[in-house]
């Protein structure tokens, strides 16, 4: 059923590919659907395409990056290293030589934004008329994010997610994040930042079924310049948010334990 | 009883070794460099959070047996990859897994595929280095 599933969507990529019309941009997707007021709807359900691979296989991710390529959208680069300033440079070096063992999301901790943005697990979005809720399957983690054009709040303390304010920018959804802590990273292995980071995220529904998303983030104490990131989302209407439940038999914790002290990671059989 | 047929590969990956930037403790614990695949008994299955495990006693060619331990998808993965709960897996079913060994403790493994019975190959955990297990 599966592999039919994938099949179809597969073909009907291609299809829509070669039938597409001279010139016409972007290609024959159904447009994106808006709210009672007026704005494009961002309700629904989605997964990054870097993560298609996982979630359904090599068939599906190789249909979604042709869709892409046929409606113009530049593919993912949350793989791209972030352009730090020598001393941070070196803190991620450390962190790669030390092969990610002390990867936060390792140990179960929230993960940060963006970098949440793209597990291969699926966030839901509900759409209200005065704020945005991200639900994430991943830890569990939840945005909620006025639109109404309050400022962030005063009293934020730092924190894993940051505060969430956002704007309409025509019909791109605009969202400031600001009050983080340092004890996330960015995208990959030791892409470290610190409080002062801001990332400034942008989610246009520029077709039905697709969200084009950038961050771009800030952080003069590590980044020599702003660095943006780019992903398309998809929707997946027949998914819903599932458990996920990170600590309940995470082994990882003690084998970096026994790792970090010069220990096998596992006691004998 | 059947018999069971061995097949035990330790080779070199291709470039998921490579990969290790995205996964935050794949790297850690194993090597994408050391494929591994084999077939064998399956002995016990831990349907758990964040990381399904199984263990598979694998016979070599002397008759000797040995008991890997293999690390996968949580339940919310599995389930999306064609898995139930208590019916795919059982203890008993002969089973063949492709996947990756530890760096440093022996037995332990990453699974990747599993090769059922009947068949079918199901993915039980994520490629080397890319996250989501």
């Amino acid at each position: 059923m599966n592999s039919l599933r994938i099949g179809l969507a597969a073909a009907a990529a291609i299809l829509a590919v070669l039938t597409a019309p001279l010139g016409a941009q972007p290609s024959a997707e159904r447009p994106a659907p808006r709210t009672a007021d007026g704005k494009p709807d961002m309700s629904g359900i989605w997964v990054a395409t870097g993560a298609i691979l996982l979630f359904e296989g090599e068939e599906a991710f190789a249909a979604a990056r042709a869709a892409d390529a046929a409606a113009g959208r530049p593919p993912g680069n949350s793989g791209q290293v972030p352009p730090y300033n020598p001393e941070a440079e070196a803190q991620r070096q450390y962190f790669l030589g030390r092969q990610g063992i002390d990867d936060p999301m390792a140990r179960c901790l929230l993960t940060g934004v963006p970098r949440i943005k793209f597990r291969p697990l699926p966030f839901e979005i509900v759409q209200l008329p005065d704020r945005v809720i991200m639900l994430y399957e991943i830890h569990h983690a939840f945005r909620i994010i006025p639109t109404d054009g309050r400022p962030p709040p005063e009293d934020a303390e730092p924190s894993y997610l940051g505060e969430s304010v956002a704007h309409w920018d025509g019909d791109t959804l605009v969202v400031d994040v600001t009050s983080f802590n340092d004890k996330t990273w960015l995208s990959g292995v030791g892409t470290i930042h610190t409080e002062a980071l801001r990332v400034t995220e942008r989610y246009t529904r520029d077709s039905f079924e697709t969200i084009r998303y950038e961050a771009t983030m800030e952080d003069p104490a590590v980044l020599t310049k702003p660095f943006t990131i780019r992903e398309t989302f998809r929707l997946r209407p027949d998914e819903r948010i599932r458990e996920y439940e990170c600590i309940e038999s995470n082994e990882d914790i003690q084998r970096f334990e026994r790792l970090l002290q010069g220990q096998p990671t596992e006691k004998a059989p | 009883m059947r018999r069971l047929v061995i097949l035990f590969l330790l080779g070199l990956g291709l470039c998921a070794g490579r990969l290790a930037t995205a996964h935050h403790s794949f790297a850690a614990v194993f090597d994408g460099e050391k494929n591994v695949t084999m077939t064998g008994e399956v002995v016990s299955v831990e349907w758990m959070n964040p990381h399904f495990h199984f263990s598979i006693d694998v016979k070599d060619a002397g008759g000797t047996v040995t008991r890997w331990r293999f690390e996968g998808y949580p339940p919310n993965m599995l389930v999306r990859q064609g898995w139930q709960r208590d019916e795919t897996l059982t203890a008993g079913a002969t089973v063949t897994v492709e996947g990756w060994a530890a760096r440093s403790e022996p037995n332990l493994g990453a699974v990747r595929w599993v090769t059922l019975a009947d068949g079918r190959k199901l993915a039980g955990g994520p490629p080397a280095g890319t996250g989501g297990r």
